[in-house]
């Protein structure tokens, strides 16, 4: 006998080493023949068989030709790209651009689709984070709403048109018109205002007007009357141990969200809890904000006394003595103890408000000013182009157009008939302008009224360039060939004033156009690099150019603080209108990712709701403004107008106030956003010329009826608020006596601990932080020696040997943006369900931000959950699938095997997280059955079953069918992406090789991935917070994503 | 006969009658043409099974997306009706088995339409876990067959796989139950039928001749499957209260659950098999078969049924406080103070308080309370699973993720396609077979209380009226 092998072996030959046969096995392709001989044994038969044969042949033949199967075509690549090899993805560097929304990304691309966006690590302002609008940017690229073509507007509605009949007509109109007038949101190209000054050069009586759909004019105004400069200054929000925002929704929406979040939260996080340090945030404010949900205090202000609100901390520290009557009492305690606090803080304070009005900015400045926060939390000699609008200006603008004195206007990516404070006169006094031109690329509300649409480009087929903040430039560069007639719109701009710097010749002019302006004018006050060559390729392949800017001054000049400031209204009822981190004002509403991502505050989707304030009515249940509930549908007046509006109470929303967002209630926005909740913009209030968001000639009727889809993700909100009992005066857990529906007689007032007991989520404040710990610790050990009690082994020691994944989540890290929730949708497929599948709970969502509020029911904090899959190492979903369809690997990962899913949804019932998705329809709009797709709107075809909208699906991620289970699988394609190039390199993975999609989505590092037996990486570090915890350890599922405990930092004594 | 003089042991059969008498009642009703009654029913029942068949297919073609669960609520009336039909299937077994090797004489009169009521249970309960799948086309993944996928066998661990065996294995051995006791009435049947009708009932009654042979294998078989039927009466409602007891959900995750479960099936059969009884013995006027003896004896079996289930109520909100365990301690605070408050109170009211009624003996032989009761103890078991499964997956651990469940047309539509079925099948089954089982009932006249001379005696010396 020859040597054996001691190892697997397939067959006596096998097991004895048999040469010939080792060989043969080591072939990829069997070298024996198959020879006639063996064919005709193997298909020996006689004429019964035949005549069996050609019978099954036909049967078969018949059934299968009735299946109408649709024959798909792919097209290999006859020459091999250069950059691409296919299944490999190519990154290029990028900006994500909207108005003065700014992003520096990494653009994923895929056999020359981009299908997902990341951020750059090497961008000094965002840091590699990104927002909810910047991951769903990438869709709205195959939006099929898009124009798809010059149009023309005919007696019949658009016609498509050519480029040369555009450009020909354009030019005699230029030629002939009187004043020209653009009219855009922020800009921040170097390279388009250079255009726009060319255009503007060739046609003297062209004029540009911007204006943001949410302004910052006062704000700018008051730093050009006390610094000479008509600009954002760069905060930092991190260098702050007081930060005092007035209703500035500064981690969501207020001028660089992405870039605040980052910075705050470094004062914020507790690496060393024996060294724990935390900044103070007090929002100001009504409604409950992010920022707001986010701040340790809540001082509660109606939206009419912002202006007194400011005054009165303007009085406390700089001294003064304006009128602050009509400030509510409580407010007014509490901002002078604030006001003390910042002065104990000099240069370590930050004091920032979203107000609208001069005079109000100019209080802000005086008190920043003489806290001496001036060069220290706030900048003024690197200023920010993020907003750069006029309200002034625009309302001039409208003054023109309805004198008629507007010959031509042209639209640069804005839509003012829509978001403006004027939308309506702007419509209206549009007719009188005799040309209307829109660079826009879908026909949305300002659009339509146009006649010519001359389409951009969507940024990721663009060229071009940023300064989001002096001396930090930005390009973008295309990813993929212009998939529609499409032509840049600054192009556009420069053909029609014949400039002299386009070469049309050229196959890309535009990108020409921009070397040359960074050559004439980047490139020359750099030192860094000598060849321009060298300077340009680098800045394209970096993505980002830093000019290190020497610090110019902060010299703060006085001025007297006059003008208006708001005015107390004194009425019972106020409304405020407010952005949404996800729709903006209405330029992401086409979107159907952000439509379908939840508010991170009211956990609702498709649609704004009437926020209204909810408090404990002492005995046992939540009551809403009068008397309303979640769903219910009420008549909301403001002035002379009507809407009907759904009611959402919403915890944290002062008495007296109710608030809406904007940005909804659109009807240019594509199927699959128009008429999707309610317009609110006609009703902000100008003052003085500035916007304003908020109204106080307000009323709301009794509930009318109820919204037929109320789409909210989560229907209990609280997790421990605490009210006074009416009966004995004592505090106790309102929610928990909420949840009693029928008491059979007894007054039972809940079962208190219910909530508060539960092992989800921890919070202790950073002052007590010691006692918290030993608290959590010892729960933890408990629930540690329980589940030690068993007799079950289980496999741990197999998770020892290779890989075993894991995750941490820093809940003092996460605001609760939700930009990973559509990260994952982008990186996983995730489909679109629509308004009417949200609201009967069947959102898709692997990824899930839960939000609680505990503490005060009246003025409560909010813990932000990201709740993905576990990743359970004892899965109770794994034991209960009857086909092994939810089954664990050898490296901790809890797999799902869609091809074997019966679709039970034993394992959704069992999973303690409820993480677990079904497909309860045709989602994908992929089933045998054509007439079974949901509709996620109004849409003709189904969302995605277009092959445009296809387009984005990552190929590495199966899109799952109707009747299977999915979820988060802690994006297993890119730790196989992450491994298989190691071994292509012949290394071991090391330490950020695999990032999950909503780890690198995030603006403030909250969520770290990695391998739990790598002691010395970033993830094993973190591990070791006393502050960690697993969410429900003494169920004993030995899950991998570990929590930290929730710290805030509140001043009890400013609620007295 | 020989028998001893009883004063206490009152007749299973009454009426005086003859073994002939005993086949014209009962054979009868197969040979002549069906009453207005049967026909109204049957039309209804076909057309509620009707709507029932397009309701899954509607199902099958839309999605489970059709009905109204949810990412909370994962199950809903289609567990609690698979749940509640198994259940119901548990009388007819006990009273096949049970009581035959407990020698339970009074179990001839309803043994028959018992293990009937048996099958067709386990076929409107055995439709969910089909129906509920989400790609029932790839249901045969559940089976272990070899294949060419590793072979890729079930998931061994999973109840859910259990629950297959299970309910196969105990709709298999109650249809051979069932069927092995038709076999001889077929025959009688066959004995007096003509032409093709004869042939039918001649190959359905496997050529039986009533030769001693025959009689001594047929007793025998019987014996055997009852033997093989008793533990399944324990181990099916056992194994589908596994399907909850294993799991990691508050409120699911009890180990009482067992004899909990089939407490309440047995609970839940009788009163299912009480309500046919009345009334197929007023239909079919077998008022002489079906006694008041036999309506009174099953209702002891909910009395002591009913009990139990009700101290296991108690217990479960007893352990739940004895825990110190939130979670558990919610789920039930929850069950009965929650929003599904009405269901956990329907069901304690159905089926603990009311059956203790019961105690009284006039009331336990008062066939309008008796049937009251039983669609009673139908509503509640029905809540009773409701609560289980809805209410509990409503709010489990993660408060964000608490919904509420209420049911789509189509489910609802599929729950009365069910009775649609059942109750085709029961009409069929009237006209076809013996609703009481001929062989048997003659078997026991001689035997049970032939010489009772108590005062409900009949006026006449019976014995003198032998067969003729």
């Amino acid at each position: 006998m020859k040597h054996q092998i001691d190892n697997i072996w397939i067959g006596q030959k096998d097991l004895e080493n048999d040469k010939d046969f080792i060989a043969e096995s080591n072939l990829e392709v069997s070298q024996q023949a198959v020879t006639a001989a063996d064919m005709t044994e193997h298909l020996a038969g006689n004429r019964r068989d035949f005549l069996k044969f050609l019978g099954f042949g036909l049967g078969a033949a018949t059934v299968a030709a009735g299946c109408d199967i649709p024959v798909k075509r792919a097209i290999p690549y006859v020459v091999k790209p250069e950059a691409i090899v296919p299944g490999v993805a190519n990154y290029y560097a990028s900006s994500f651009v909207n108005g003065g929304d700014f992003c520096s990304i990494l653009v994923k691309t895929r056999e020359g689709r981009p299908i997902k966006i990341e951020g750059n690590d090497l961008s000094p302002l965002t840091k590699g984070g990104t927002s909810a609008r910047t991951q769903a940017s990438v869709l709205s690229l195959y939006d099929t709403n898009r124009v798809a073509s010059p149009l023309m507007k005919g007696n019949e509605g658009w016609k498509s048109s050519s480029w040369a009949d555009v450009d020909k007509m354009m030019m005699t109109t230029c030629q002939s018109s009187g004043n020209i007038r653009i009219v855009s949101n922020t800009n921040m190209s170097p390279s388009s205002k250079k255009a726009l000054s060319e255009f503007s050069a060739k046609y003297p009586n062209a004029k540009w007007v911007v204006y943001d759909p949410v302004s910052y004019s006062a704000l700018l105004e008051a730093n050009a009357q006390n610094f000479g400069k008509r600009a954002v200054p760069s905060y930092h929000f991190d260098k702050a141990n007081v930060i005092v925002s007035f209703n500035a929704d500064f981690l969501g929406t207020w001028i660089s969200p992405i870039e605040f979040a980052g910075d705050y939260i470094k004062n914020r996080r507790i690496d060393d809890v024996t060294k724990a340090k935390m900044s103070r945030h007090i929002q100001v404010e009504s409604h409950m904000s992010m920022t707001g949900s986010n701040a340790d205090n809540r001082i509660l202000v109606k939206p009419s006394e912002q202006g007194v609100a400011i005054a009165h901390l303007y009085n406390t520290i700089v001294g003064g003595n304006i009128s602050t009557s009509g400030l509510n009492d409580k407010a007014k305690k509490a901002l002078t103890k604030v006001g003390g606090e910042l002065k104990a803080n000099p240069g370590a304070g930050l004091v920032v408000s979203g107000s609208n009005v001069v005079a109000e900015q100019l209080m802000v400045n005086a008190i920043n000013n003489v806290l001496g926060n001036y060069g220290t939390t706030i900048n003024m000699s690197v200023t920010s182009h993020q907003a750069q609008g006029s309200d002034a200006d625009f309302a001039a603008l409208v003054t023109e157009m309805k004198a008629g004195s507007v010959d031509l206007i042209i639209v640069m990516n804005a839509n003012p008939a829509y978001d403006a404070p004027m939308a309506k006169d702007f419509a209206g006094a549009l007719a009188k302008v005799k040309n209307k031109v829109s660079f826009n690329g879908t026909v949305d509300e300002t659009t339509e009224l146009c006649d010519i649409i001359a389409p951009g480009h969507h940024f990721l087929e663009s060229w071009g360039d940023v300064e989001a903040k002096e001396g930090m430039f930005s390009l973008i560069q295309p990813t993929i060939a212009p998939l529609f007639d499409t032509r840049q719109a600054e192009l556009s701009l420069l053909i029609w004033a014949e400039s002299a710097n386009v070469d049309k010749i050229n196959p890309q002019p535009y990108y020409e156009y921009v070397k040359n302006n960074w050559k004439n004018t980047v490139f020359p006050v750099q030192n860094k690099v000598s060849s321009f060559t060298g300077f340009w390729d680098s800045c394209v392949h970096d993505g980002v150019f830093n000019l290190d800017k020497s610090s110019g001054s902060n010299s703060f000049t006085a001025v007297t603080i006059s003008g208006d400031i708001t005015k107390p209204s004194g009425k019972e009822l106020e409304i405020s209108f407010f952005e949404t981190v996800h729709i903006g004002n209405g330029q992401y509403a086409s979107n159907p990712w952000l439509m379908e991502m939840p508010d991170p505050v009211t956990r609702t989707t498709w649609g704004n709701y009437l926020a209204v304030p909810v408090n404990f009515d002492g005995v046992k249940t939540m009551v809403g403004f009068q008397d309303l509930k979640d769903g219910d549908l009420v008549e909301l007046n403001i002035g002379a107008s009507k809407y009907t509006v759904p009611v959402m109470q919403q915890f944290g929303q002062m008495p007296g106030t109710v608030a809406i967002a904007l940005g909804y209630g659109r009807t240019g926005a594509g199927a699959t956003g128009n008429n999707i909740g309610v317009n609110i913009n006609p009703d902000v209030l100008l003052m003085n010329g500035y916007r304003q968001n908020f109204n106080t000639n307000v009323s709301i009727s009794q509930k009318t009826g109820e919204e037929k889809d109320f789409s909210c993700v989560q229907y209990h909100h609280t997790i421990g608020v605490k009210g006074i009992d009416t009966a004995t005066g004592k505090e106790i857990n309102a929610d928990e006596a909420a949840l009693v529906f029928f008491d059979y007689f007894t007054g039972v007032k809940g079962f208190q601990g219910a909530l508060t007991e539960r092992s989800v989520v921890y919070t202790a404040h950073v002052n007590d932080l010691a006692n918290s710990i030993e608290g959590l610790t010892k729960k933890r050990k408990h629930a540690q020696h329980l589940n030690e009690q068993q007799i079950y082994r289980g496999f741990d020691h197999n998770y020892k040997l290779g890989h075993h994944w894991g995750m941490h989540v820093d809940l003092n890290a996460c605001i609760g943006c939700g930009a990973c929730t559509v990260a994952c949708m982008a990186e996983n497929n995730v489909p679109v369900v629509g308004k009417h599948e949200v609201a009967r709970h069947h959102e898709m969502s692997w990824l899930r931000i839960d939000r609680y509020f505990y503490g005060d029911v009246e003025n409560p904090n909010t813990i932000y959950q990201p709740m993905m899959c576990q990743h359970c190492d004892n899965a109770p979903c794994e034991n209960v699938c009857p086909v092994n369809a939810s089954n664990h690997s050898s490296e901790g990962l809890n797999q799902m095997a869609y091809n074997r899913c019966i679709g039970t949804r034993y394992c959704a019932n069992n999973c303690p997280y409820k993480v677990r998705r079904f497909n309860w329809l045709d989602y994908t709009t992929a089933d045998i059955f054509p007439g079974n797709q949901p509709k996620v709107a109004a849409e003709s075809t189904p969302f995605g079953a277009d092959n445009l909208t296809r387009m984005v699906l990552n190929p590495d991620v199966t899109v799952r069918s109707r009747g299977v289970i999915e979820k988060c699988s802690f994006c297993v394609q890119r730790i196989q992406e992450g491994k298989l190039a190691a071994k292509v390199e012949g290394r071991s993975l090391v330490d950020g090789d695999v990032k999950t999609a909503c780890q690198t989505s995030c603006p403030t590092g909250a969520i770290t991935f990695g391998d739990m037996n790598h002691k010395d990486d970033l993830l094993s570090n973190k591990l070791e917070s006393p502050l960690n915890y697993i969410a429900l350890e003494e169920i004993n599922v030995r899950s991998s994503v570990t929590y930290t405990m929730k710290v805030n930092n509140r001043d009890k004594s400013l609620d007295a | 006969m020989s028998a001893v003089v009883s004063p206490i042991r009152k007749p299973l059969v009454t009426g005086h009658k003859t073994y002939h008498q005993i086949t014209e009642d009962l054979i009868s009703p197969t040979e002549k043409a069906p009453t207005k009654a049967w026909t109204i029913g049957f039309i209804i029942s076909v057309a509620v099974l009707a709507y029932g068949v397009f309701c899954i297919l509607w199902t099958i073609y839309v999605g489970i997306g059709s009905w109204n669960l949810n990412r909370t609520v994962n199950w809903g009336w289609d567990i609690t009706n698979f749940v509640w039909w198994i259940g119901i299937g548990h009388a007819g077994t006990l009273i096949s088995a049970i009581l035959l090797l407990f020698r339970q004489k009074w179990r001839t009169g309803v043994n028959r339409a018992a293990e009937a009521m048996t099958i067709f249970a386990v076929m409107c309960a055995g439709l969910f876990p089909l129906i509920h799948m989400g790609r029932i086309w790839l249901g045969m993944f559940i089976l272990p067959y070899p294949n060419t996928r590793g072979p890729l066998w079930p998931n061994f661990n999973s109840p859910l796989l259990w629950d297959v065996f299970a309910i196969s294995t105990y709709l298999t051995v109650s249809l051979l139950f069932w069927y092995t006791g038709l076999v001889p009435d077929f025959a009688t049947i066959r004995d007096r039928a003509k032409g093709m009708r004869r042939k039918i009932y001649n190959t359905l009654s496997f050529g039986w001749t009533g030769s001693a042979k025959h009689w001594q294998r047929w007793e025998s078989l019987s014996l055997v499957l009852a033997g093989l039927s008793t533990p399944l009466v324990l181990s099916v409602h056992t194994i589908v209260s596994f399907d909850f007891a294993t799991s990691v959900i508050p409120g699911w995750h009890t180990t009482i659950f067992p004899p909990y479960f089939v407490a309440g099936a047995i609970f839940s059969g009788f009163a299912m098999v009480l309500t046919l009884m009345i009334i197929t013995r007023k239909l079919l006027k077998l008022e002489d078969y079906i006694t008041i003896e036999h309506i009174e004896s099953m209702n002891k079996v909910i009395l002591v049924t009913g009990s139990i289930v009700g101290v296991a109520y108690l217990t479960e909100l007893f352990i739940a406080w004895y825990s110190g365990y939130v979670y558990e301690q919610f789920a039930f605070f929850n069950r009965a103070l929650g929003p599904y408050w009405w269901s956990y109170f329907g069901m304690m009211f159905c089926n603990v308080v009311s059956p203790q009624l019961f105690w009284k003996k006039s009331w336990r032989r008062n066939i309008t309370i008796t049937f009251l009761m039983s669609i009673f103890i139908n509503i509640g078991m029905w809540f009773e699973r409701f609560v289980i499964i809805a209410t509990t997956l409503a709010r489990d651990y993660l408060p964000s993720s608490w919904s509420l469940y209420s049911p789509s047309w189509v489910e609802i539509g599929i729950y009365l396609g069910t009775f649609g079925l059942f109750f085709t099948c029961f009409l069929i089954f009237t006209r076809v077979a013996p609703v009481v089982a001929v062989a048997e009932v003659k078997h026991i006249l001689k035997t049970g209380g032939d010489q009772y001379v108590g005062e409900n005696a009949p006026k006449a010396h019976h014995h003198h009226h032998e067969s003729h």
